[in-house]
């Protein structure tokens, strides 16, 4: 049997047991892979996200975290829910989610302290992010005085000072400007070539394209319509359109008007 | 017509007044004298002379308990207007309000230092009630003044911390850090919602779709906070929070903070006993 982190068999998850959210959901992700959940709004991808960090648990259906059974139950065990927690990092598709202390310095180190890293290994790996990320002179602002872009920096370096080998981030790119999108980028395929493994919802097919292993196309009715290497993926221009994620459109050179599939 | 730019007045005031505490924050970042204590021992010090002012029975020493407060004030870089706006506004007036029946033989009997005629009524003013009402008065604006220079002149996340040293649990200590956190981020849908509201509507609308558009905005506001209050704990369980939350707190007090302590308790001993 293949060495798997994340196990999802025949998923279900319905929000109030009215609105169903994830239907017959079947993934396995594998140490060290780039993988990428598209779809259009609305059709699973942050629940998914939600689910494989351990916030919700399936209806129906089992879904394994390293081996053991992810189940509600299984977090009131506190060290399981430590060991889970250094292994699992997810960064939320909205950073005011993320940032709920009074400034951003705070906010980064509040998981460390949570989970009983050392003082010292935290002072240290805060001036390391620091470094990276350049964060210096946000460190003292409170958040409500950052930028979208500072705030998700910030979110980000909350979740990387874990150190986590899981790294899921759910629309990590949503409305920053090219440069912060880029440095994102870049952290994220260095943070894979040191092995961790990234998961990434989004909607930006060029984003996929760039860091994905392997796509799982999600269809409005919340459920994987295929998967597979990005090449064969974004070529499937059907399969694009059919789940919203390219739409037609023209523009005009000179006088020759031109239509082209449009990714978003 | 008149009820709208009430509701516009109420919510440009409630956000400049939110607004101005976030320009307070700047006096706090200043290189005064006070920002450079200890928060610990600076509000441990600023408290004892409010505690001094409640004990205190004499109106001079409560006037020049006043006039340290204010050299702390221009000690620490703060404008003297911005300062005697912050301590003069509604609490000392409020209260100078609730004192001044006192000042007359009605409530405090005693010598007599003038006599008002007012619509027929003679109202006698007395020697005990004018010093019992500037007694009251000085000491409610003594003490406002200090914990003004307090709030001033303390970053309000440091302050949340030095909460810890009193003995309150840090879960209720970072829940108010996170109130005055989302405070903001409701602000600014308040504000942006009422513009979406105004570009479609205009400002003219009859009172009743008026209370009608605020009632179903409150409404969304609350649902948007509860949906929030899910997703910030999930957030924080998803950073290992397990009820207990955890605060790194570095504070270092050196030999300026434990000077300014014991000036301050010289002080205090000395006036308790006097």
């Amino acid at each position: 049997m293949d060495n798997l982190i994340f196990e999802l068999k025949n998923v279900f998850f319905s929000y109030l047991e009215r609105f169903p959210a994830l239907s017959d959901v079947n993934l396995n992700i594998r140490p060290g892979e780039k993988l990428t959940v598209v779809g259009a709004n609305g059709s699973g991808k942050s629940t998914l996200l939600h689910m494989l960090d351990g916030l919700i648990f399936p209806g129906r259906g089992t879904i394994k975290a390293f081996g053991a059974d992810l189940k509600e139950g299984v977090f009131n065990d506190e060290n399981f829910s430590k060991n889970f927690r250094r292994k699992v990092g997810l960064i939320f598709q909205n950073p005011d989610v993320q940032l709920f202390c009074p400034t951003a310095k705070e906010d980064i180190i509040f998981g460390p302290l949570q989970l009983g890293i050392e003082k010292e290994e935290i002072e240290n790996r805060l001036e390391e992010l620091t470094g990276v990320l350049n964060l210096k002179d946000l460190l003292d602002r409170p958040p409500h005085q950052l930028s979208v872009g500072e705030k998700r920096k910030v979110a980000l370096a909350s979740t990387l000072i874990i150190d986590p080998d899981v790294l899921i981030l759910d629309e990590p790119t949503a409305g920053l400007d090219p440069l912060t999108t880029r440095h994102i980028i870049n952290l994220l395929v260095q943070s894979n070539d040191s092995g961790k493994t990234i998961i990434i919802s989004t909607h930006d097919l060029r984003l996929a394209e760039e860091i994905s292993d392997i796509i799982y196309v999600f269809s409005p009715g919340k459920r994987i319509v295929k998967s597979g290497k990005p090449e064969e993926i974004l070529s499937d221009g059907q399969l694009l359109r059919d789940n919203n994620l390219i739409h037609s459109y023209s523009h005009k050179h000179k006088n020759t008007t031109h239509i082209h599939p449009h990714l978003h | 017509m008149i009820k709208n730019n009430f509701i516009e007045s109420s919510i440009s005031g409630g956000l400049s007044f939110l607004k101005e505490s976030v320009f307070s924050d700047d006096y706090a970042s200043q290189k005064g004298f006070l920002q450079s204590l200890d928060p610990r021992i600076k509000t441990a010090t600023l408290l004892l002379f409010v505690v001094q002012v409640l004990l205190t029975k004499q109106i001079v020493v409560l006037l020049c308990l006043y006039a340290v407060s204010l050299l702390l004030a221009f000690l620490s870089k703060i404008h003297l207007g911005f300062f005697l706006k912050r301590t003069w506004v509604f609490i000392p007036l409020f209260s100078l309000f609730i004192a001044f029946p006192a000042i007359f033989s009605i409530f405090t009997p005693g010598e007599t230092l003038a006599t008002l005629k007012i619509a027929g009524l003679e109202l006698i003013v007395t020697r005990q009630g004018l010093s019992g009402a500037a007694l009251f008065v000085t000491r409610v604006i003594t003490s406002v003044s200090f914990v003004v220079l307090l709030s001033t002149t303390t970053k309000h996340f440091k302050l949340l911390k030095v909460l810890r040293i009193f003995g309150i649990p840090q879960v209720f200590v970072m829940t108010l850090g996170m109130c005055y956190r989302y405070i903001f981020l409701f602000v600014g849908i308040i504000e942006n919602t009422y513009l979406a509201i105004k570009s479609r509507v205009g400002t003219k609308v009859h009172s009743k779709r008026g209370q009608r558009i605020v009632a179903s905005n409150i409404a969304s506001l609350y649902q948007r906070s509860y949906r929030l209050n899910e997703d910030v704990y999930q957030a924080m369980l998803s950073r290992g929070y397990n009820g207990e939350p955890l605060v790194l707190n570095n504070f270092k007090a050196g030999l300026r903070d434990w000077l300014w302590l014991l000036c301050v308790l010289t002080i205090f001993v000395t006036l308790t006993i006097a």
